[in-house]
């Protein structure tokens, strides 16, 4: 049985619209327009246990939306969703009890209470006993590095210690399927590293499932070997994260810097200065280094793939 | 249900911790609701030329801290709260959890009665050393169908906050109709103006209306005007009204929360 299993999922909204200005303010006192938004269309996903994918679109690509409806947040306009072999959209305890979703932007921390209250009332409201609870608490206060702020008021830590704080809450009853969303916005370089080995470790001592939304491609290439990428609320990619990249992104960065300054480029490589530089096709690399090679006057050979923000602009036509 | 018993003493607990961090704030909101203090003030100079609704002086106190005692008692601020957090979409994450999100508010608003005590105990006092003659059913009878009535009076204020904050989920907001209630609920629940005072045709509307049975019944057990035997009878009227306003506040929040979209979150 599949971790995650969705089918047809589709979310239609309804939405006002408004003219700017006091006439349009006026009008829309007796007369409301609204807008029918399609959010996400026709999706299918499966996701086996402890398979960790990254969940990659445009902004408004209906991202935040499918994770809401995976998790049971919002009701499906059509579709059906199995969490573990739940039905998610009926929220059943049973089911809770078992995952999380944890959004970049929300906090479910007590805000003038220190993050060790959130903690002991996930305790409670998860039903977790307590020396299980103490076990879970300390591995999640070691793992991110929490000992000095838990018993400080969530609303005197930084974004980070905050964003740290909310994945160990989120963390605390040991969810088997984790719906990450965006776990390491707006947090420094440092600290995403941080998040991103930690949410590692975590899936692999776990076993735990997890699906994760991140603009930082570095955090899906860290974790994840397959990813599902939508676009418009349709889905547009589902395979390996090599193969996207492949795909969309099949050429090298090629750099080359040599003891004089070339005389004419070679083949795509033009000059620049000391260097030849351009991008390559994979396959036609090797053939083209050895070329340069038998020159006899290279100082330094760089050869790069592409970032796979590249291929997802690709893949969007631009839009990423 | 018994996962739900087993948390509640730590709902308690950290829901009294919330209370203490905003303790100024909880004071302030304490405060807004003696405007009992007030109306006995006035209620007082009207019963110098004779007993009104039945009460001289010492009753008209008697009534007025019983109001008082009830307001705080049976207060809670679902509405604010769910209709702040269905906005928002700070709803998801209660949500999301095993426990219905208003087991938890109840927790919350529970967790406020003892610093509510705290803070009622020196608002009484002097009214106490001003009459002392002012008198309340404290004998263990009366006590305990107070306390049976106050239980009601808690549950039919928060099923009717429950049903006024789930609009909140088709209107976006919903704090213009709850005030619309609450203007009503101020006339007619006792809280500003013992029943008794009003036109006939007012006494009439109010005993058949929701709004005493959050504020008027209690107040009147705890100041002694409801005999033991009349006791029954008011708190059948009671639990009427908490099933009639849990059922409504029920469906509307089951039916709410499909709608529900977490904008914001």
């Amino acid at each position: 049985m599949n971790a995650i299993s969705a089918r047809g999922l589709t979310k239609t909204y309804r939405s006002p619209r408004k003219a700017q200005g006091l006439l349009a303010s006026l009008r829309s006192l007796w007369h409301r327009e609204h807008t029918v938004i399609t959010a996400v269309s026709e999706l299918d996903l499966e996701l086996a246990p402890g398979e960790t994918v990254g969940f990659l679109g445009p902004n408004g690509a209906g991202k935040t939306t499918t994770l809401k409806m995976l998790a049971g947040l919002i009701e499906p306009t059509a579709g059906t969703v199995r969490v573990l072999g739940y039905d998610s959209t009926q929220r059943p305890p049973e089911l809770l009890r078992r995952l999380t979703l944890v959004m970049g932007n929300k906090q479910q921390l007590l805000w003038d209470l220190p993050p060790s209250e959130t903690f002991e009332l996930n305790r409670a409201l998860y039903d977790v006993d307590r020396a299980r609870f103490a076990r879970i608490r300390d591995e999640l206060v070691d793992l991110l590095a929490l000992g000095s702020v838990i018993d400080r008021p969530a609303r005197n830590l930084s974004l980070g210690e905050r964003m740290k704080c909310e994945l160990a809450a989120g963390l605390i009853h040991e969810p088997e399927v984790l719906f990450l969303d965006e776990p390491t916005i707006g947090l420094d370089v440092s600290m995403q590293v941080a998040v991103r080995q930690f949410i590692a470790d975590w899936s692999r001592r776990h076993g735990a499932t997890v699906l994760l939304t991140s603009h930082y491609m570095d955090d899906i290439a860290a974790l994840c070997s397959r990813v599902v990428v939508i676009d418009g609320g349709r889905l547009r990619y589902d395979g390996a994260l090599t193969a996207l990249a492949e795909r969309y992104a099949p050429e090298r960065a090629v750099r080359i810097r040599l003891a004089r300054p070339p005389v004419e480029p070679v083949g795509p490589l033009a000059v620049v200065g000391q260097e030849l530089v351009g991008q390559v096709p994979a396959a036609a690399v090797p053939e083209l280094l050895a070329r340069v090679m038998a020159t006899g006057e290279v100082l330094e050979v760089s050869v790069e793939p592409q970032p796979l923000e590249d291929a997802l602009r690709r893949l969007f036509g631009g839009a990423a | 249900m018994l996962r739900a018993l087993r948390a509640y003493p730590a709902l308690l607990r950290i829901g009294f911790a919330a209370v203490v961090a905003y303790r100024a704030e909880l004071v302030v909101w304490i405060l807004t609701a003696s405007m009992p203090l007030i109306m006995l003030g006035v209620f007082d100079r009207v019963a110098d030329a004779g007993p009104v609704a039945g009460l001289d002086h010492a009753g008209v106190a008697g009534y007025f801290v019983a109001v008082l005692i009830v307001r705080q008692l049976a207060s809670t601020w679902l509405v604010w709260e769910l209709n702040q957090q269905i906005r928002t979409g700070a709803l998801s994450a209660a949500l999301l959890r095993p426990l219905h999100p208003l087991v938890w508010h109840s927790a919350e608003t529970l967790a406020t009665v003892p610093l509510r005590v705290v803070v009622l105990a020196p608002l009484l006092l002097p009214i106490w050393l001003w009459r002392p003659e002012l008198q309340l059913a404290l004998d263990p009878a009366s006590l305990l169908v107070f306390t049976a009535s106050v239980v009601l009076a808690w549950g039919v204020n928060f099923a009717v906050h429950t049903a006024f904050a789930s609009l909140a989920f088709w209107l976006g907001q919903s704090m213009g109709l709850f005030q619309v209630w609450f203007g009503v609920w101020v006339l007619f629940s006792g809280y500003a103006i013992p029943l008794g005072a009003m036109p006939e045709w007012a006494q009439l509307f109010a005993e058949w209306a929701p709004f005493r049975a959050i504020i008027g019944i209690p107040a009147d057990v705890l100041s002694g005007r409801v005999t033991l035997a009349h006791a029954p009878q008011l708190l059948a009227v009671q639990a009427l009204w908490l099933c009639a306003f849990a059922a409504l506040g029920g469906a509307l929040w089951r039916r709410g929360v499909r709608r529900y979209e977490g904008q914001g979150a």
